[in-house]
């Protein structure tokens, strides 16, 4: 979001770490619809510096490698320990939070230089600043909250055992970062782009329609699991369920599994998307023979 | 008439919980935030929340206690009726996060399970896993989209606060805003405003809050005239994980578990940790504290390492200040299983292994218990009037402060995980008050003359015009933001100096001066960071400048504010008679400094860019101030003589009562 | 063929690119509806396509919209029962070969005996749900994109797979139809005489190439089917936990392992039948055959004298009434 360029306490730690050069190549877009380009930044080194140093580092000599005048690049981020979902961009072509990705290890990987690019799989916003509202519309279409009456006062919730809660707790981190969306190949992109008569009230209306006939992806059917399984959550369990087997739904899963190896917080999304597979079959059969 | 409409700004748990209760009682709310209120930063909260449960209500607990444990972990500096209220809202508020689904940790019969944290002997806190803050915060944000879907919430994300708008009267009508995708300025009228913009952090640099913590939105709305309390008491953490772009947070149970701090007694020691022998090393926690080691009181350990870096100049490394935590005499199944979760934070960012290697750690700034000034209506019950508009309510009519950026309930010091319950509950409490306040007759903003906002519009379009059309600046925002920052943290953390913090003070005008230099790497209106930061940059230092004056004027030690030259030591004598007649003296200057200084600090933006401060008495009708000893040489005895005259106090109190000289 | 034995690494070369050759795909339209993919909602023109796959307006969505789980899941089950069960029997059948020419022509000779029933049985049962499964495989492939290049863990590496061979066995069916039963001779490939069972196959079968060919094919289709089992079973929430899927691909692979053994056994079976030998028993069985439903032996008064089956100069008359059957083996 907003880039602190913060030149550590270490950064001159040691004449032989001060030398070091760190090379990114970073795709950006000035605007959603212009063309895209590398542009290539050479950062000082600095010891346990990550992904979103290098971008504060940019920002503050706004200065590509050889030496043109640059913009800053754009990013997202917020709490820088994983846990807020902003940062998600293709480090070295693999979606993962810029916050945790390690100057270190990825040198390792890849000595020669470090490569960001903004996600694929929603419309770019700004270099690595990405629209990923549609993240959020999936959660709307799958209802994932509890119904409760309202806030005032009815004493404690329903009693739930330690298994419950340690089944639950950890599909409740999922942060919308979004990572299992864009690894998934059953997962495209959605860019709606607001007519020039048209009032925002009708361009949000068409986009949120435009989202709901794509795939409604892992993070939301994992949501809809958590929910079905808490005491009052599953009281709309049905609604749920038809949101899930609607257009978009889990269907569009091809089983690849890639959500659940790239997601930063381990949710299991495929134990999730069976399970949510199960209850659709059972759910499917149970409407056919009431109708 | 049109329907009254109420603008949040800020979408932590305050400002969460203020939009339920709102659209619940049928508001229509705008929220607006800096970034999806999804990922604000209440989800770093890790520890937990507080409340009175079942549990402890039978080993004797109760709201009182509750009450008493946050006052006196604050030293007395908080008015007490809304703390009282707070801490009887508790538990009330721990159920309902209950029932909107709050994984919150099991005990094997299916109640709720609880730890204890620091400043109390009770188990309070309730907590999800290692995430507290996200689980709360999703629960909330669960329920807001759902009053979203209905239609009766507005989500304005990505969008920033720039300044309130007053009308002639000086009523609080609404907001200017910027879209900070399409840099497009929008004014919203509104009937109340509610600003629930969280902590200032990033005025230190770097601490242990998230990017947005600028504290830029509290700082427009003093600027614009609100006034601002307690800014000097900022908490700072002693244990948190030097980064180069973040200090983490590294939770106290590492060192409950067996942690062991300590530096080599060779500066900078170039070899590794694990080779330096035993008698080469300084455990100055334990052998400064034989009694309590390493688990001294945050404050104390806080000060100790600060201490031993600075101004003994035993840091580990030469470069960054830092000491070594370390666990790697304790038993890796242990270690798992009792620190599995934060001992992997620090893998995640460190990339060492702290089960092998020790961690290298250093107190950082953390929490700011000062905030925009809030009234409040006192209840008979000593607490606070249900639906009073002016509960939270600044000195500016309608307009609104909550959760950390407030300065009500934690007075000098804040306890662990009472945080997250003050900005729900303050969210929650509110929210009828200002529907009232919303409702209070006349004319709607809707129906307020638009010139009203057009002015306001047109004063930060040309704001903006003119920082982007600044070209000849010489000046870098990122680098004058890192001078504030080391700046701040040298002079205004843990150990606080006259001479340093007035000459601060200066450092900071002059950076206010070279900020009017800045020049913008990126002069395009879309998506433009460059121009949002450098403004937010401008707004830190008004807030810098209070917290400096503030601390400058307040001569005595209290909470996380310490001055080593007012700071009042524990008893040197060792003979009982001596021991005594210095208890006393201590008592007396202990009463002269609680009339001289148990007052807010007050400050308020001049017309001239300076701080003006000034103070306020607190409301110390439930709880008398007594001295807070934690730790203190001598502690038990002065315990005992205070103990003594406060008998005398009330019974001279009783006497006047029954004499029917005094009202209870 | 094994299904989690496969080293990514190996397979990568492959599975890039088919990532290419996807991303490509223009089934674009079809596929968008079907998968709802929305590379670019604006830029769709709905006047080019049919109503049936319209679905602009939230109000009247298509057909194919409303019923897209529906869809999906009845593709999802045609692909193991018929289709996939097919390929079971076909195989088994196949691999009777083993045993002798006798028992593979016993075995066809069976299927024959459906007469006039097989033609649409073949086509309810087996063609127009391999058709549908086809289909929507298509659109499914068309809607996705791949990405094992830079996800190469062992399911997205399956994934890939299971697309890169339903291609492939949809090309090598039709050119298996075309080369053994509709216009083998034609193109001087081998026709398939369910008379001559073996001996016509092995002589069909006897150019390397198409040795390889049906290789291919055959270790496709099996991976694809027992892939796909374990696919579905995910997808109708059969195993659920994470262990129970990795007992779930054990299954799978030996399914997979068992029936690419059948599956290639036929195959080695059929080429190394003796056709002369073969011949004389087929002939002698079809003799059996016609003297118990009182007719004469075709064409010839003694039995084991017949035509060799190639070329083919004087197809018989039962033949020709079964040629359009094509999969009766
Ligand atoms: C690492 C860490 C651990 C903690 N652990 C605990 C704990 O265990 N227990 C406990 O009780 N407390 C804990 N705290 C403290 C607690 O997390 C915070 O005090 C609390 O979350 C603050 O919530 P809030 O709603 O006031 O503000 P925040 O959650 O900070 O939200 C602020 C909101 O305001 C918005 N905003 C800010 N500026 C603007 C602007 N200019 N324009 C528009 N919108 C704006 C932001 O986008 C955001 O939505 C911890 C704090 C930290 C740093
Ligand atoms: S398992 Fe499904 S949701 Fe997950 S990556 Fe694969 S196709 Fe996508
Ligand atoms: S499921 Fe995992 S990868 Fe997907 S949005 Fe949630 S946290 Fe991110
Ligand atoms: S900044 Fe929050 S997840 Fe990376």
């Amino acid at each position: 979001m907003i880039q602190i360029a913060e030149k550590s306490d270490a950064a001159s730690a040691g004449a032989k770490e001060s030398d070091r050069i760190v090379r990114v190549r970073v795709l950006r877009q000035d605007a959603p619809g212009q063309e895209s380009y590398w542009e290539r930044h050479a950062v000082p080194y600095e010891p346990t510096m990550n992904v979103i140093s290098i971008l504060q580092r940019i920002a503050a000599m706004a200065q590509s490698q050889d030496g043109r005048h640059v913009a800053p690049v754009a990013w997202d981020c917020n709490c820088l320990e994983e846990v807020c979902g902003s940062c998600t961009m293709l480090v070295n072509g693999r979606t993962r939070m810029a916050c945790t990705a390690l100057v270190d290890k990825l040198l390792e990987e890849n000595p020669e230089e470090i490569e960001l690019k903004p996600m694929s799989k929603f419309p770019v916003v700004r270099d690595l600043v990405v629209d990923r509202q549609r993240v959020f519309r999936a959660l709307e279409r799958v209802k994932a909250w509890v119904p409760v009456d309202g806030s005032y006062d009815h004493g404690s919730g329903p009693r739930i055992s330690p298994d419950e809660q340690e089944e639950a707790y950890p599909l409740s981190t999922c942060m919308s970062c979004g990572c299992c969306l864009e690894a998934c190949p059953q997962y495209t992109k959605s860019e709606v782009v607001q007519r020039d008569d048209e009032s925002a009230e009708d361009f949000d209306k068409r986009r949120k329609a435009a989202f709901d006939r794509g795939f409604i992806g892992a993070h939301a059917i994992s949501q809809a699991m958590l929910f079905n399984s808490h005491p009052t959550g599953k009281m709309i369990a049905d609604e749920r369920l038809k949101a899930i087997t609607s257009q978009g739904g889990i269907q569009m899963c091809g089983n690849a599994q890639n959500c659940v190896a790239v997601c930063p917080k381990h949710i299991p999304l495929t134990r999730s998307i069976a399970r949510a597979g199960r209850a659709a079959t059972v759910w499917a059969i149970k409407k056919l023979f009431d109708r | 008439m049109a329907q009254p409409r109420v603008l949040v700004i800020g979408g932590g748990l305050a400002g969460l919980s203020a939009t339920m209760r709102l659209a619940e009682l049928g508001i229509h709310v705008d929220l607006v935030s800096l970034v999806p209120v999804k990922r604000s930063h209440s989800v770093c909260a890790q520890g937990g929340i507080n409340s009175v449960n079942a549990l402890t209500r039978q080993e004797g607990d109760s709201e009182w206690k509750h009450f008493d444990d946050t006052v006196y972990g604050g030293d007395f500096l908080q008015h007490q009726p809304p703390v009282k209220e707070m801490t009887d809202w508790g538990p009330r508020i721990i159920d309902l996060m209950d029932r909107l689904g709050v994984p919150f940790n099991r005990t094997p019969e299916g109640y709720r399970d609880q730890r204890r944290f620091g400043g109390t002997l009770y188990k309070r806190t309730s907590f999800a896993g290692s995430t507290t803050g996200q689980q709360l915060l999703y629960a909330l944000d669960e329920q807001v989209r759902r009053f979203e879907v209905d239609g009766k919430v507005k989500k304005w994300e990505f969008w920033d606060f720039l300044q309130p708008v007053l009308d002639e009267s000086g009523r609080c009508r609404g907001a200017v805003c910027q879209d900070l995708v399409t840099m497009q300025f929008r004014a919203f009228p509104a009937d109340a405003v509610i600003l629930a913009t969280g902590g200032c952090g990033l005025v230190y640099g770097r601490s242990t809050m998230s990017m947005v913590c600028t504290g830029s939105a509290i700082s427009r709305a003093y600027q614009s005239g609100a006034w601002y309390g307690n800014g000097e008491f900022i908490q700072v953490h002693p244990t948190a994980i030097p980064g180069a772009d973040k200090l983490r947070l590294m939770s106290e149970s590492a060192r409950g578990e067996g942690g062991r701090v300590w530096v080599p007694r060779t500066p900078h020691d170039p070899r590794d940790p694990r080779d330096i022998p035993e008698a080469e090393r300084s455990y100055f926690l334990e052998e400064r504290y034989p009694k309590y080691g390493n688990l001294v009181p945050r404050d104390i350990a806080t000060r100790e390492i600060f201490d031993i870096c600075t101004t003994d100049g035993l840091s580990v490394e030469k470069d960054q200040l830092c000491v070594y935590l370390d666990l790697t005499h304790l038993s890796r199944e242990m270690l798992d299983r009792k620190l599995g979760g934060i001992l992997e934070i620090y893998e995640k960012f460190q990339g060492v292994d702290p089960r092998v290697v020790p961690m290298k750690i250093f107190p950082a700034v953390h929490y700011s218990m000062g905030g925009l000034w809030v009234d409040y209506q006192k209840s008979g019950a000593g607490g606070l009037e249900p639906g009073s508009p002016r509960n939270q309510q600044t000195n500016i009519p309608s307009l609104y402060a909550i959760g950390e950026c407030d300065y009500q309930y934690h007075g000098a010091n804040r306890l662990g995980a009472n945080s997250l319950l003050s900005c729900i509950f303050s969210g929650l409490f509110c929210a009828p008050g200002v529907v009232a306040s919303a409702n209070g007759g006349g004319k709607t903003a809707a129906e307020e003359s638009s010139r009203l906002f057009d002015t306001a519009m047109r004063r930060q379009e040309e704001r903006h015009e003119a920082l982007l059309a600044r070209r000849a600046g010489d000046e870098n925002p990122y680098a004058l933001h890192q001078e504030l920052g080391t700046l701040m943290t040298r002079t205004a953390t843990v150990v606080r100096r006259n001479e340093q913090l007035a000459a601060a003070y200066g450092e900071v005008c002059t950076l206010e001066d070279r900020w009017q230099r800045c020049a913008l790497s990126d002069t395009g209106n879309w998506t433009n960071q460059n121009v949002v930061f450098t403004k937010a940059l401008g707004d830190m230092f008004p807030i810098a400048k209070l917290i400096l004056k503030g601390a400058l004027q307040r001569d005595e030690c209290r909470g996380a504010h310490y001055k080593p030259s007012t700071a009042m030591p524990g008893i040197a004598a060792t003979e009982p008679g001596e021991q005594r007649r210095e208890a006393e003296q201590w008592c007396d200057r202990f009463e002269m400094n609680t009339r001289r200084w148990l007052k807010s600090t007050i400050a308020k933006h001049g017309s001239d860019g300076h701080t003006q401060i000034s103070y306020e008495d607190i409301d110390t009708s439930l709880l008398p101030p007594r001295p807070r000893l934690y730790g203190l040489v001598g502690g038990d005895v002065i315990e005992e003589v205070w103990k003594e005259r406060q008998k005398k106090a009330d019974a001279i109190h009783a006497q006047a009562i029954t004499s029917g000289g005094l009202s209870p | 063929m094994a299904v989690a034995a496969v080293s990514p690494k190996s397979i990568l070369p492959l599975a890039c690119g088919f990532d290419f050759i996807a991303a490509r795909c223009s089934f674009s339209r079809l596929a968008a509806v079907l998968c709802s993919r929305h590379v670019a909602v604006d830029r769709i023109d709905p006047s080019t396509i049919t109503r049936l796959f319209v679905s602009e307006s939230e109000s009247n969505p298509s057909f194919v919209t409303r019923n897209q789980f529906l869809i999906y899941r009845l593709f999802s089950l045609s692909g193991l029962v018929p289709v996939g069960a097919f390929l079971v029997v076909h195989l088994l059948t196949n691999a009777s070969v083993l045993a002798g020419p006798g028992a593979f022509q016993s075995r066809v000779d069976l299927i024959h005996s459906l007469g006039p029933l097989l033609v649409p049985i073949e086509w309810v049962f087996i063609f127009l749900p391999m058709l549908f499964h086809a289909t929507v495989g298509f659109a499914i492939i068309a809607g996705g994109l791949p990405n094992v290049g830079s996800y190469p863990y062992a399911g997205n590496v399956r994934y890939t797979l299971q697309r890169a061979t339903g291609m492939i066995v949809f090309a090598f069916i039709i050119w298996h139809l075309i080369q053994l039963h509709w216009m083998g001779a034609a193109l001087g490939g081998g026709q398939f005489d369910p008379h001559h069972a073996s001996s016509s196959a092995a002589v069909a079968l006897q150019p390397a190439i198409v040795g390889i060919l049906y290789a291919v094919g055959i270790v496709s289709a099996v991976f694809h089917l027992s892939n796909g089992l374990w696919t579905l079973g995910i997808t109708w929430g059969l195993w659920t936990s994470p262990a129970a899927m990795r007992r779930a691909s054990w299954v799978s692979i030996v399914v997979g392992v068992l029936l690419g053994g059948v599956g290639l056994g036929a195959l080695v079976g059929m080429r190394n039948v003796n056709v002369e030998d073969a011949k004389v028993i087929e002939d002698r069985m079809e003799g059996v055959k016609r003297m118990l439903e009182g007719q004469p032996a075709a064409g010839s008064p003694a039995a084991g004298v017949r035509a060799a089956p190639q070329p083919i100069s004087n197809p018989s008359p039962a033949a020709s009434t079964t040629g359009v059957s094509t999969t009766g083996i």
